[in-house]
Order: structure tokens, then sequence, then C-alpha cells
């Protein structure tokens, strides 16, 4: 891969690097497109408000017009989910079919590996991490309603998750909570959840104390 | 010696505070209208954050902080919410409570009311005050200043990307001329590690220069899932290179500012700790088996800054917004952990008190087992290079004290502007005390070098606790170096056979892995090979790091290098010929010495009355040595070091061929000093020699 040079010898070289800036920060920045927002988006769940809302960067009705790794990249609580899922390898083949994202935030992946464990997951073991990526996608575009209705799912690893409602409270396997979802992005819809899915084992221990 | 002075400076601090404190009810005192009503409140705006001040209340248990977003009117436009919650353990001065708000957008408007509280008991609200919050730094009509970061411009909803990172960067280096950006190294997937270099009207031209200015230098994101303190180096980086602010430019006329915004872009980009390996960047300071970090280390050779701070996140919700800590390995000479001390607790302890942010000791209330003497840590191999320096924390949660950063951007935000605002005080704290961090380096290094003590092979001195509701007073653990690491009849040197010091090793990345040869250059150790032997005497300013590489008994060394104790102790009379290699200690020789050629001397604590001559020596290193008559040194092929000498007559560096720079170091010459055709000129390490008679040649400025 290559990169920009860090040293420009010429004059024109500053000019140039600054009118690139602007214009990388203009699209990556600009929320207020009209024409790639078709629908205004409705988002739930109690997450909700932690995320950017109305007219901010990155609002929902803005990364509803945006491919599915362009609205990952602007949700501040998927980093970790985001840097996966295109640590994986699995992006390429999700941009072209409708797909639906049970992603769980950053908080959930806290609880779930220590730093050591989620470092051999994405630096070590391709293979593992494919596996767990894949128990956090479904094949087509569905609301958490039709999920709801459904009642189970079969996720890209193979797994069959029941999908129950309590209240307000959509849960995935029993265990994991819709904490913002119906997310919309170009052929896909995003669900943040409060658990991480899939077999691997919890190890979480002394994370939340080094720095 | 030094610890007296960080008392000293925190009373007169706290003195002088408290005095501007009576000084200013002049202006207006406020009566309260309701009992137990908090008055005088008073708002400041600085960068990415508003420091809240009031007058205490008798018997307040804590303090609450509401902020309300206002229009130019002053009318609400949303909701009143509490932001902060201020208790006793947050600063060292409790009369002037204050508390830094941060995590709004910066330039909007907002009105902010503080109230006491009895246990739970809410008193009532004081009267209001409103004030528009500083905006991002940097006139958008201004070139260079108009820049922003990917952060900023997302309102902190993304982090700046590798690659805008270094669009970014690109156009501060073209648009600013105190600015140059410099490749310090790649990572392990090819990503460059850049460093600004910083200095005013420009910097100094070459890595020698800069080190002629004792630098400060910022190390801002190592663990790529904690990138608060990049986000404020970057917008640092911005103010330093267009800032007209006075204070901006007497800091840049007097020092240059080292800022290395990514050392592990691998890890930035994957949001992992590690870098592309696992590997945990901040546990391989010393056994610099990365790139990433023979990188930084390479440029500590190079660079030489004399202070420095690591930026971090840490996921204790009890800790302050800023857990701090010094180099505390023991083998960290005396002066550097002592100056490191002083900036944490003498500055910013008392500016933090000031400005409202809540620095306090890392580990803090239920930290765990942290904060401890790892060679492998930043914090503590910088301490072992005589750097005086601190790691620093941002507290990733909002914790107990500031409830409205449930909102990812507002807990961003807050993040990155306390590093900023550690970061400016830093800079600030180096300015003002740049003779007093030279002089400790300068002990430091006469003390490494006298090669005196015992060695800890990994242990910590203590961080004293004081008393609550002091921010210290909840220090990191002991720590102290259990018996079988320690060391109290320290070598004179380790011998390496070739095979340890060229041989091929297995602990790196794959295809990348360096020799033991390659990482003790790296670190600019002196080396001297006699025979079929590698020497490395440990009478040089790295003598305390030296040992837990080279050592059998080091905890994660490199190689299991074999001791060498000294040679020659005690009297001797007569001529004295060196061939292969000797080491003096604590001797004291009456008459002429002699280094044959290909052979070594080493000598410590030693007193030698008669000539030193060395021609075609493998190596001359001498330190805490007093010498009568001339000391001529000639031809030598591996290595000079002459550090805290008392030389009564000439000395004479001639024709000498080694490929690394002799060191002329805090030496006092009673005569003239003379260097001529080295190959590599001599350095003093900016610690100035005491020459009677004249200085010539390749010596004339040391
Ligand atoms: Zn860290």
């Amino acid at each position: 891969m290559s990169y920009p040079r860090t040293r420009h010898p010429r004059r024109a070289g500053a000019l140039l690097a600054a009118a690139l800036l602007l214009t990388v920060t203009a699209c990556t920045g600009d929320p207020h497109q009209p024409d790639t927002t078709p629908v205004a988006a409705q988002i739930s769940g109690p997450l909700c408000a932690a995320l950017p809302a109305g007219d901010e960067p990155g609002n929902p009705t803005y990364l509803a017009g945006q491919p599915v790794a362009t609205a990952l990249q602007w949700m501040p609580t998927l980093t970790t989910f985001e840097a996966a899922l295109r640590t994986s390898g699995l992006l390429p083949d999700l941009e072209h079919d409708g797909i639906t994202l049970l992603a769980p935030s950053d908080d959930a992946f806290a609880t779930k590996f220590s730093d050591d464990t989620w470092d051999a997951l994405m630096t070590k073991d391709q293979d593992k991490l494919r596996t767990l990526v894949k128990a956090h996608l479904i094949a087509g575009t569905h609301t958490l309603d039709e999920l709801a209705d459904d009642g189970t799912a079969t996720t890209l690893d193979g797994a069959t998750l029941t999908v129950t409602r309590t209240g307000d409270t959509t849960r995935f396997g029993d265990k994991a909570d819709a904490v913002c979802g119906d997310y919309q992005a170009t052929r896909a819809r995003i669900h943040i959840i409060n658990t991480v899915l899939g077999p691997l084992p919890t190890d979480a221990g002394g994370r939340d104390h080094r720095g | 010696m030094r610890r007296q002075r960080t008392i000293l400076i925190a009373l007169s601090t706290l003195l002088a505070a408290s005095l501007t404190t009576l000084a200013t009810p002049a202006s207006a005192q406020e009566a309260a209208a309701e009992p137990n009503q908090v008055t005088n409140l008073t708002v400041r705006q600085a960068d990415g954050y508003a420091t809240l001040a009031w007058q205490p209340v008798d018997g307040a248990t804590d303090y609450q902080i509401e902020r309300t977003p206002v229009d130019a009117n002053g009318t609400p436009t949303g909701a009143a919410t509490i932001v902060g919650i201020w208790r006793p353990n947050r600063q060292i001065n409790q009369e002037s409570p204050t508390f830094a708000d941060a995590g709004f957008n910066p330039g909007d408007r907002f009105q902010w009311r503080v109230r006491a509280r009895f246990d739970t008991t809410e008193q009532p609200y004081s009267t209001p005050v409103t004030g528009t919050t500083t905006a991002p730094w940097g006139n958008p009509n201004v070139a260079g200043e108009q820049l922003r970061t990917q952060w900023e411009t997302s309102h902190a909803a993304q982090y700046t990307s590798d690659t805008e990172e270094y669009a970014y960067t690109a156009a501060i280096d073209e648009l600013s001329d105190r600015v140059r950006v410099v490749e310090i190294g790649r990572t392990v997937k090819d990503r460059p590690i850049n460093m600004f270099v910083i200095g005013y009207p420009t910097p100094p031209a070459t890595p020698e220069a800069v080190a002629a200015t004792s630098p400060a230098a910022i190390n801002c994101n190592v663990h790529g899932n904690e990138p608060g303190d990049r986000e404020a180096c970057l917008i640092m980086a911005r103010q330093l290179a267009f800032s007209t602010d006075p204070r901006v430019i007497d800091l840049l006329s007097h020092t240059t500012v080292l800022i290395v915004p990514t050392i592990n872009g691998d890890g930035r980009a994957a949001n992992t700790r590690g870098n592309s390996t696992g590997q945990d960047l901040n546990r391989d300071y010393s056994l610099i088996r990365q790139p990433e970090t023979a990188a930084y280390v390479n440029m500590v050779r190079q660079y030489r800054p004399i202070a420095g701070y690591d930026g971090h996140e840490y996921g204790n919700s009890r800790a302050g917004d800023l857990p701090m800590l010094p180099p505390r390995h023991q083998n960290v000479a005396q002066p550097i952990f002592d100056e490191s001390m002083d900036m944490i607790e003498g500055h910013m302890y008392t500016k933090g008190a000031e400005d409202g942010w809540w620095p306090c000791p890392y580990g803090c209330d239920g930290g765990g087992s942290v904060g401890l003497g790892e060679e492998t840590i930043l914090r503590n191999t910088l301490g072992l290079k005589n750097v005086v320096n601190s790691l620093l924390e941002l507290r990733s949660s909002g914790g107990q004290t500031r409830p409205d950063e449930g909102n990812t951007a507002n807990n961003r935000r807050r993040k990155t502007f306390s590093a900023l605002w550690t970061f400016q005080q830093f800079l600030d704290y180096h300015r003002a005390n740049l003779p007093a961090i030279k002089q400790g380096r300068a002990e430091a290094i006469a003390f490494q070098a006298s090669n005196t003590g015992r060695l800890v092979f990994r242990g910590s001195r203590p961080i004293p606790a004081h008393p609550a509701p002091h921010p210290g007073s909840s220090p990191p653990p002991i720590d102290a170096p259990p018996a079988d690491l320690i060391l109290d009849n320290a070598p004179c040197a380790y011998r390496l056979t070739e095979e340890q010091y060229h041989g091929a090793r297995t602990d790196g990345p794959t295809g990348a892995v360096t020799t033991a040869a390659e990482r003790i250059a790296d670190h600019g150790w002196k080396v001297i090979k006699v025979g079929d032997s590698y020497y490395v005497p440990l009478n040089q300013p790295e003598r305390g790091l030296i040992p837990l590489l080279l050592d059998g008994q080091g905890v994660e060394n490199l190689v299991d290098g074999e001791r060498i104790y000294p040679t020659l102790t005690g009297p001797r009379t007569g001529p004295l010929t060196v061939t292969g290699f000797a080491c003096l200690d604590d001797a004291t020789i009456t008459g002429p010495v002699t280094v044959r050629s290909g052979a070594a001397l080493v000598t410590t604590g030693t007193t030698i009355t008669g000539p030193v001559n060395a021609s075609g020596a493998a190596g001359v290193m001498l330190a805490d040595t007093k010498v009568t008559g001339p000391v001529r040194v000639s031809g030598t092929t591996d290595a000079i070091s002459l550090i805290d000498l008392t030389v009564t007559g000439p000395v004479d560096l001639s024709a000498n061929r080694t490929d690394n720079q002799p060191l002329l170091v805090g030496n006092t010459v009673n005569g003239p000093l003379a260097c001529a055709g080295n190959t590599t000129a001599p350095t003093n390490l900016t610690i100035d020699n005491t020459v009677t008679g004249p200085r010539a040649g390749q010596c004339a400025t040391l």
C-alpha cells in the first residue's frame, strides 16, 4: 500500500495538500446532502442518545444514503465492530447484496474480550475473526419488526438465533438486546446490540484497569 | 535533594494561589440571597473547556454543575443538564473550588449554575453565568489556521484516519515555516511514522541541532484503541505552527517541540491495543523488537528530548480526569524521578486546581496493579534514558463526576481537551523549568556513568500518598523490588559473544527481526570489541537500562551476557600498560597509563597520576575519574567516552575512527581541549565541559 509522502519539495505542493485536505473533509464531513437522503431514517432504542442526531455530522438520515462501510465509520459506539468487519475482509461481499448487521457496541466487546484476546483475534486468527463477524450478519435487509415477527434468524455462520420482543425491546439469541436499531445504509440495516454473539468464550477480566 | 524543591514549589504556589484568592473579592463580593447558596460563580473560557469557579459553602460535601444551552439573548435552547460533580479530592486547593466543564461542542453558548449538596440534600443554585465557549482554534479565513482535523469537522463522531492525518500533517508542514515533518520510521505494515519538529522562527536543521535546544517530546498514541490524546496533539501542532500568541513564540524561541502523533498507525487503523503483530508496544520500548518502538528509541537517541509525555486512556471509572505517573524504576536516577514528580505534583496538581482539571497518580482509587516498574514501558525507558517524563491517562468513561458523557461525542471531547490542557501545561512547565530539568539531567548522567550503587532488575520507587482529600491520596502499589531482582555488586561491563551480538533472532515481526547489535546501536550504547568479544561497559549514561537487557537476571532481557568485574582496584604504583580489556574501579594509579592498539580501558572512581595515552585502542571510556597529566586519545576504533572527569593537563582527541560520536560530557579540564580529524565529531550531550584553556577544532563549542 502507498501513502502520501510527508515532505513536499515544491511550494505548489502546499496548496495541493491544503486543497486535498479541504476536499476530503468536505466529502466525509458534510451531512447536509439532500439528494443522498431519500427518506428520514427512524432509529430507536436507549443507546440512540449517545449517537449523532438531528443535523449533526453522521446523523441517521445522512447515513441512510451511505454505503454500509461508510455508515459504520460514522457510528462512534461501533469502533470495534467496524474495525473487525474491515479486518475480516468480508465487507466487499456485503456491499453488493442486501445485509442486516447485528453490531455489538464497543461496551459489549469490552465486557466480552480482554485486550490481549481481542488483539490476537484481530492480528493472528483470521478464521476465528471471520466466524465471529459472520455470527452478527443476516442475509437480506430486515427491520427489527420483521425479525421479531419471524421469531428466528439465521446468521452467516450458520447459527439460528431466536428473536423475541418484550415491550419495546428486541432480543437476539436470548441474550443480546437491540439498544439502537433500524439504522439504514445502502442495501443494509444496522441494529446495535449490547452483547457479542457467537460461540467464543468470555475473558474480559482486568481489561478495565490498564491504560 | 530535588524532592525538597517539589514541596517548596507546591507550598509557594499554594501561597500565591491563596493570596490571589484574597485579592480577588475586591471585585464585588456577592451576598447569598438564600442560605447555603453558592456565590461569586465565574466562568473562564479556554480550548474546549470552560472553568467554573465559585465561593465554597461551609459544610458542603460536593457541588453539582449545571449547564444549559442558550441563544444570543440568553434564552434556553435545550434542557438544563447536570454535567459535573465537584468533589474535594479533585484539587489540592480546597478554598477555591474549580471545575473544568468540557464535552460540549466548542463555540456553542451556555449558561451555568452551581449548587452545593450536603450529602444528598441539594442547596439553592447560584445565580447563573453565561458565556460563549471558545471555538476550535484558528481563524477560518487565515491560511494554515483554517486547517481542521477529521475529528473536529465530524464533531468527534470520527477519529482522524491515517490518510487524513497525513494530509493534515503535510498541509501544516507546507504552510508553516516553524514546522518540519520528518518520517522517523515505518510500521510493520509500512505506514509512515511522522514527527512534527517545531521551532521558531524555524526548527533547527539537523537532529543534533535540535538536540542542542533541549527539546520536549510528546508520544501521542501508542495503544491504537486509546486515540483521545492523538487528536489533542494534532490540534496542538496547528496552534504551535500558526499561533502568534507571545507564549507560543517564546516557547518555540527557546526550545524545540517534538510531536509523534501516531507511533502505532497499524493498531490505530484496526482499533487494537497492540500493533499488527499483536505486540503491546508499550511493553517493548526496552527490547525494541518492533519497528515502531525501534523508531521511537532511535528518535530519542538522535534528537535527545530532555522531557516527555506519553498519552493513553484508562478504563478505571473511579480515577481522576488525568492520571499521571513518573518513571518509577529504581534504576532511574534520583534527579530524573524528582524532577518528574515536580512536574506532576508541583505543576500539574497546582495548575489543575486553577483550571478545574483533576490530575492524580495513575492507579487511583481502585486502580489495581498498574503503574509499576517495567522498563519495557516508555515512561520507565525514558527515565532510564535520563528524560524527565510522565505517563498521561485520560479516564475513558465519564465516571462518577461527569454524568453527561453517555453521549459519545461529549465523552470524546472531554478526553481530548483534557489532554490538550495537559500537553500545553507540559510545554509551559518545560519552558519555565528548563535550567532545572537540564541540571537534573546532567546530575543523572554523571550518576549513571559513575556506575555506583546497586542494580535493580525490576521494582519501583514509592509514590508517596498525600492525606485525603488530596488528589494524590490513592497512589499506585509500592512495587518494591524482591531480593532476587537486586544486584548489590554491579559489574563493570557485560561481555557478549559473536553469536549473542550478531546472531539471528526470532523475537520480532517475521522477516524483520533485528540483531542484538542493531538494538544496542538504536539505544546508542557504546560497545568495544576486544578479541572475539563485545564489551558493553556500564559507565555510560544509560547504565540503569543496560543490565536489564544484557544480564541473565533481567526479567525481559535480550541476551544472557557475562558479567565482567573490575580487573584492578586499589593503589598501584608504576607504569600500567593495558592489553585486552581492563576495568579500573576505585583504583589509585601512580604512573603513566598506556592503552595498546586493540585494547580497552574503562575506569570509574579512579585517580590516575600520570599521563593517559591511547593510540589505536579499541575503546577508552573514563568516568568519575581524576587524571593528573595529559589525556591523549588517537586512532580509536570503537568507542570513546569521557564523562565527569577532572583532568589537570591537556585533553587531546585526534584521528579517532569511531562511527559513533565520542562523548565529552561534564568534564573539568584544567588545560586546553583539542579535537581534530575525528571521523565522527564529539558531542557533549548538551552538558557543558569546564575548560580553563583554549578549546580547539571539533571541540571548540563543547
Ligand atoms: Zn495505553
